[in-house]
């Protein structure tokens, strides 16, 4: 009966993000929040391991205090418990950080046979946590996750690689990375959202883990990529294609 | 003041917009068309636990709130403003009545099955000769023994072709016209029950709509709903419950219009710049997002009312004539604003136009609402 741990990351929506014309900074003042999309896979996959196979999910997250009002959400997908790290230290964090934070409480408040982290975050894709939190630990790790199978303390997983399917094994406790391919979360009922706020939660701060987490890189600033439309427009007969071609290495597109 | 929705009515909305993107907004264009009821997704609905979001868990609802309600038929209506109506009309007009009026018996047999989606219902008030005013009614039901025998034609009955168990209000004693109707629970195996008229209709294609007419339709007397004579009130009652439905489903049509209408705007490009530049296009939109914001207010305060327990019959009359009202007007002007792709099948503007306009008409016409409001305010 393994304990699962799903991490995941509250983001910020992309679809509420504005720029800023001139300076091409990012508008902030009406973004809203979302469990980061492959941390969406992370979840339903440690669910549906617990259906599976028994045992317990807890689902585990870093940040600031604002990031209590993911909690609601993240059980409602299904998870036994919930753990929240928030501290209004915890602001920007760099992988590096978060993946010590989380590594601070797994060690020393939570039991775990499997943690189950999403391949990357969906603001910043960096694909870091996941493994320095197994580095952390001293845990195998295994990215670009696409298939698990538990037997008994070994867990076996199909990573979906560029070039084909590799399939390893390893034995518990270990950490995967998963994809989005893995499976397609489902989307929280009625009964599932109220019966949330019943669920345990852990709380834990800064303090708490007894740790500084100093950064090891800082970000100095955040612009938007510029996107100009170029509102080109091309007929769909075959000798339209080459003037498709045509353009888009005028733009630098192909070469 | 408070107008904040709980985290959990915010999560219950986030769930239902992913649910009509991932199974609605594919199919509504094409069940639109065939005009076909998607029976499968009546499970599915029932799977979310959508179906009798405000009855109790013991009848098989969710235990939860009429601001739930509206909110989730909103997100469903935005994607697909016929689904939204059966789960509108499916818990505010056979759930609600069997909920307010029904014995413990009634509420276990008939709510459940519903709740589970393993049953469809239908409310069966209006009649050839009486719409707007139901105490025109010439169904009759008359006891005989232990048993009522019903006998007439009721029209327009929104899931009538593929109902299993309907709510009919029906004259038992015809000297005391509105105060002479009773409320009945007619299952479709009692028998004399018969699918008239099938209507092709405008919009709400995906929603079946037909005339029922009862020949020798012989229930058990305990299936009578409530007292002999609660007729017009049951169906009065459930009205205002169901209105809140309606102008949920009034602001989802007209928050897609909107959606559709923006992006449109910024994409199309005449003499050189987006439409979107043109302040003509800019005002259209604004006056649409603007009676978006105000009949979202009306409706959230009306399902408010009813439930912290406060009147809200005016409350619902007002939330349903102004959002419908506003989607009929707004719905018409995203058509213009897309021009002629506007005018075409397939465009989902097309569509949104034909389906406004019955938010004005069912449930009550925008006329009977105001008759309702006149009567509150110069009581
Ligand atoms: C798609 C659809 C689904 C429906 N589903 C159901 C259902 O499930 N169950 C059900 O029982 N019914 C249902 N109805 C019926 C609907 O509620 C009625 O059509 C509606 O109440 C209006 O009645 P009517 O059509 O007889 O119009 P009428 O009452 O004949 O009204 C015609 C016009 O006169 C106006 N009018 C009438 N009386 C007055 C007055 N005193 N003062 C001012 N104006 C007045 C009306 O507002 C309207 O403009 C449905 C109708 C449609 C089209």
């Amino acid at each position: 009966m393994p304990n699962i741990v799903a991490c995941f990351k509250w983001v910020i929506d992309e679809a509420d993000l504005k720029v800023a014309a001139h300076s091409r900074e990012l508008i902030l003042d009406r973004v809203s929040y979302k469990i980061s999309d492959y941390d969406r896979n992370a979840l339903e996959e440690a669910v549906r391991l617990r259906e599976q196979y028994g045992g317990q999910v807890t689902t585990v997250t870093v940040g600031p205090p604002g990031a209590r009002q993911s909690l609601k959400d993240a059980l409602s997908r299904g998870p036994d418990q919930g753990c929240l790290i928030a501290d209004t230290a915890f602001v920007d964090l760099e992988p590096s950080q978060t993946a010590a934070i989380l590594a601070a409480a797994l060690r020393s408040r939570l039991e775990y046979d499997l943690i189950i982290c999403g391949e990357g975050s969906s603001d910043l894709y960096a694909q870091q946590v996941g493994p320095r939190l197994a580095e952390n630990l001293g845990l195998p790790v295994i990215t670009y996750v696409n298939k698990i199978i538990l037997e008994e303390n070994l867990l076996i997983a199909e990573r979906r690689l560029e070039d084909g399917i590799e399939v390893v094994s390893v034995p518990l406790p270990a950490l995967v990375t998963v994809l989005p391919e893995i499976n397609s979360p489902r989307i929280p009922g009625l009964k599932q959202v109220l019966a949330a706020a019943k669920k345990p939660v852990i709380n834990l701060n800064q303090k708490d883990l007894g740790e500084d987490f100093s950064p090891l890189l800082q970000t100095l600033s955040i612009q938007a990529a510029p996107s100009e439309r170029r509102r080109l427009r091309f007929g769909a007969e075959g000798a339209d294609l080459k003037k498709v071609v045509d353009a888009l290495i005028r733009e630098g597109v192909v070469s | 003041m408070d107008f904040k929705l709980t985290e959990e009515q915010e999560l219950i909305r986030a769930s239902a917009r992913e649910f009509a993107l991932k199974y609605l907004e594919p199919i509504a264009a094409e069940i639109d068309e065939e005009s076909r009821f998607p029976m499968e997704v009546m499970t599915k609905l029932a799977e979310m636990d959508w179906l009798g979001i405000p009855y109790p868990a013991e009848y098989g609802g969710a235990g939860a709130d009429y601001l739930t309600f509206a909110l989730v038929v909103e997100e469903i209506s935005r994607s697909c403003a016929s689904t939204g109506f059966t789960l509108s009309a499916t818990t505010g007009l056979v759930m609600n009545p069997i909920y307010q009026f029904g014995t413990e018996e009634q509420k276990k047999q008939y709510i459940t099955p519903i709740a589970k989606g393993e049953k469809i219902g239908a409310f069966a008030l209006t009649e050839p000769g009486a719409g707007t005013d139901p105490g025109a009614a010439t169904t009759t039901a008359v006891l005989e023994g232990d048993t009522y025998v019903i006998n007439g034609t009721k029209t327009f009955i929104s899931n009538g072709p593929i109902a299993d168990v309907f709510v009919v209000i029906a004259v038992t004693d015809k000297s005391k016209g509105a105060r002479g109707l009773s409320g009945f629970i007619v299952p479709k195996e009692a028998g004399g029950i018969s699918v008239g008229k099938h209507f092709q209709k405008m919009g709400l294609r995906a929603s079946q709509t037909s005339e029922i007419i009862f020949k020798d339709c012989r229930i058990p007397r305990q299936n009578l709903l409530g007292k002999e004579g609660q007729g017009f009130r049951i169906a009065m009652q459930s009205l205002d419950t169901g209105r809140i439905g309606i102008a949920a489903q009034a602001i989802g049509i007209l928050q897609a219009a909107l959606d559709e209408s923006i992006s449109y705007s910024k994409e199309r490009v005449q003499f050189g710049k987006p439409i979107s530049v043109n302040q003509a296009i800019q005002w259209m939109l604004v006056d649409m997002a603007t009676d978006l914001a105000a009949a979202r207010f009306l409706t959230y305060y009306a399902a408010d009312c009813k439930d912290k327990g406060l009147p809200s019959s005016k409350e619902a009359a007002m939330a349903k004539l102004f959002a419908s009202e506003a989607v009929s007007r707004h719905a018409s002007k995203a058509v213009q604003i897309h021009g002629g792709i506007g005018y075409v099948k397939g465009t989902k503007v097309e569509r949104l136009m034909r389906d406004a306009k019955i938010t004005e008409i069912y449930e009550g016409t925008s006329e009977a609402q105001r008759m309702v409001i006149a009567g509150n305010i110069l009581r």
